[in-house]
């Protein structure tokens, strides 16, 4: 039965699909490649239009710019030199693409850039330099032209370029942190958003804040959006996005604060009833192992360390 | 990251090139189609997993056989691009005999911003002919950079279709790139370049 060539261009897909993963088995791809010559040809074809692809990734990424990039392509196009002979031709394609990237606009603005964690955390590079390093089990949406506007669930550490001219805003459990550049981290899950800067300055905003509030290096601000409060804290710098060296630092943290740290950093599930949530753990937890830390845990705080529905559970000592 | 497992083999990498030398030549050699380049890029893979700092590495074994298959697409992708450079010289030249300091300017940095940009312009228009679902698959997956598992999640659909749809978008995409000469057909047997044998110095590596 000979092979047609969309089967090997199929088969070729998968594999290098595969390829960009840990689990790739390498010795069956190097069977499939010896077994028919064609195999590595469509292969490397397809590889190459991967490598094209990712180094335009970024500018492809930066979709809503296509209005702009419309706008300057008469330009471009008249100052084609002649020894791009083949490129002039194309421009005229390239002019008809750009319509065509205009009149989807409507789908590219309300498209956004989503990055979802599992148990590993994720490094983002925004195209102004800027990073973000999103923690395990958390997601980051980033919108806007300037990709200016982002919205987070659960953790991230942003290294934020410095950029007067725009203001970065990160939506995060009720309250609005705006940055024009600095480092900073932020953790919001279950009704409760901290944010703690490394370097520079910060301001919080939020419907339940009578004011903006300005945070500094060095400061912490722990918002309990349905307790309504907001406090301010000192917190040591070399603590702040510790999570990102397997530890968590804390301070005169809220228990249920911690117990949900050790859910997102540590991956082990863990609940705090309510009359416990509000005891105050000082410390610092190796969150390589999630069980050995949450062992750690109850034993400083002198708490009972049972197995829950899906999970641990920590408890009064009777 | 520090979420990987850490497992520090023996020697680092390259003790663990030593143990996999004989695959990574035989998975090099399929690859290249071609005893000598794939002698040379083992020479290079050697080189670059000795010179890796012996730090914590996740399946070393997986990274080595990632790094060569980099090498090979680095190859290719060089060479590619020195073609496509090329022809636009031919282009001009008529016959493409014209040595590099008869054209009119050899170097032109402006210029390869502007073939970079037409370049981005074109792989958009490629994707922008996809099928929808395809083109949806393609984007999740490899220009924002989302698992598979959450593209399905995201588009409703198993993830056997997404490997359905992102095969079409590849198989599209290489296609188009293709005709418009961005990549150029794999060479056969044999008549890959050898390396170092460029003959223009001044083109891009």
């Amino acid at each position: 039965m000979s092979r047609d060539e969309d089967t090997i261009i199929a088969e070729a897909a998968a594999w290098h699909a595969a390829s960009l993963h840990d689990d790739m088995d390498w010795d069956g791809f190097t069977l499939w490649l010896e077994a028919d010559p064609r195999h590595n040809a469509v292969y490397e074809e397809l590889a190459l239009a991967d490598a094209v692809l990712a180094e335009h990734r970024d500018t492809l990424r930066a979709a809503p710019d296509a209005a702009t990039e419309a706008a300057n392509d008469s330009e471009d196009s008249t100052v084609v030199r002649p020894i791009f002979g083949r490129w002039q031709r194309w421009a005229g394609a390239a002019i008809a693409a750009s319509l065509v990237a205009v009149l989807a606009i409507p789908q590219f603005l309300t498209s956004s850039q989503a990055y979802h964690t599992g148990a590993a955390s994720q490094t983002i590079a925004l195209a102004d330099g800027s990073q973000v390093i999103l923690a395990p089990r958390s997601s980051l949406t980033i919108e806007g032209r300037g990709q200016d506007h982002m919205m987070l669930e659960g953790g991230a550490w942003f290294d934020i370029r410095h950029n007067p001219s725009r203001t970065l805003q990160i939506d995060a459990g009720g309250v609005t942190v705006g940055d024009i550049g600095t480092t900073f981290d932020i953790q919001a899950s279950g009704g409760q958003t901290r944010i703690e800067v490394g370097t520079g300055q910060v301001f919080v905003t939020g419907q339940a804040l009578s004011a903006p509030i300005k945070l500094a290096q060095g400061r912490v601000l722990v918002f309990d959006g349905k307790a309504g409060t907001a406090l301010v804290a000192p917190v040591a710098t070399d603590a702040i996005g510790e999570w990102r060296s397997g530890r968590l630092s804390f301070d005169s943290a809220p228990l249920a604060l911690v117990a949900a740290d050790l859910s997102r950093y540590a991956g082990v599930q863990v609940t705090v009833p309510a009359a416990l949530g509000e005891r105050q753990f000082s410390g610092t937890l190796v969150i390589g192992n999630g069980e050995a830390a949450l062992r750690d845990l109850s034993q400083l705080m002198d708490l009972e360390l049972g197995r829950g529905a899906g999970g641990y559970r920590l408890g009064a000592r009777r | 990251m520090e979420s990987i497992e850490a497992q520090q083999a023996a020697g680092g990498l390259a003790g663990l090139f030593s143990l996999h030398r004989a695959e990574l030549r035989r998975f090099l050699n399929a690859r290249c189609g071609n005893a000598d380049e794939a002698e040379d890029l083992l020479q290079d893979l050697w080189i670059k997993a000795s010179a890796q700092p012996s730090g914590p590495i996740a399946n070393g074994r997986a990274y080595l056989f990632r790094m060569a298959s980099n090498l090979v697409l680095d190859a290719r992708r060089a060479h590619q691009r020195a073609m496509v450079r090329d022809r636009e010289w031919s282009d001009v030249d008529g016959d493409g005999s014209a040595l590099p300091e008869d054209r009119p300017d050899p170097t032109l940095p402006a210029d390869e911003a502007l073939a970079q940009a037409q370049e981005a312009r074109l792989v958009r228009q490629a994707i922008a002919t996809l099928p929808p679902g395809a083109q949806r698959a393609l984007r999740l997956h490899r220009i924002d950079g989302l698992p598979q598992a959450q593209v399905a999640e995201i588009m409703g659909i198993s993830r056997s279709g997404v490997e359905k749809h992102l095969a079409v978008a590849m198989k599209h995409l290489r296609n188009a790139l293709l005709d418009c000469g961005l990549i150029g057909p794999a060479t056969s047997k044999g008549q890959k370049p050898s390396r170092g044998g460029e003959p223009r110095q001044e083109q891009r590596p």
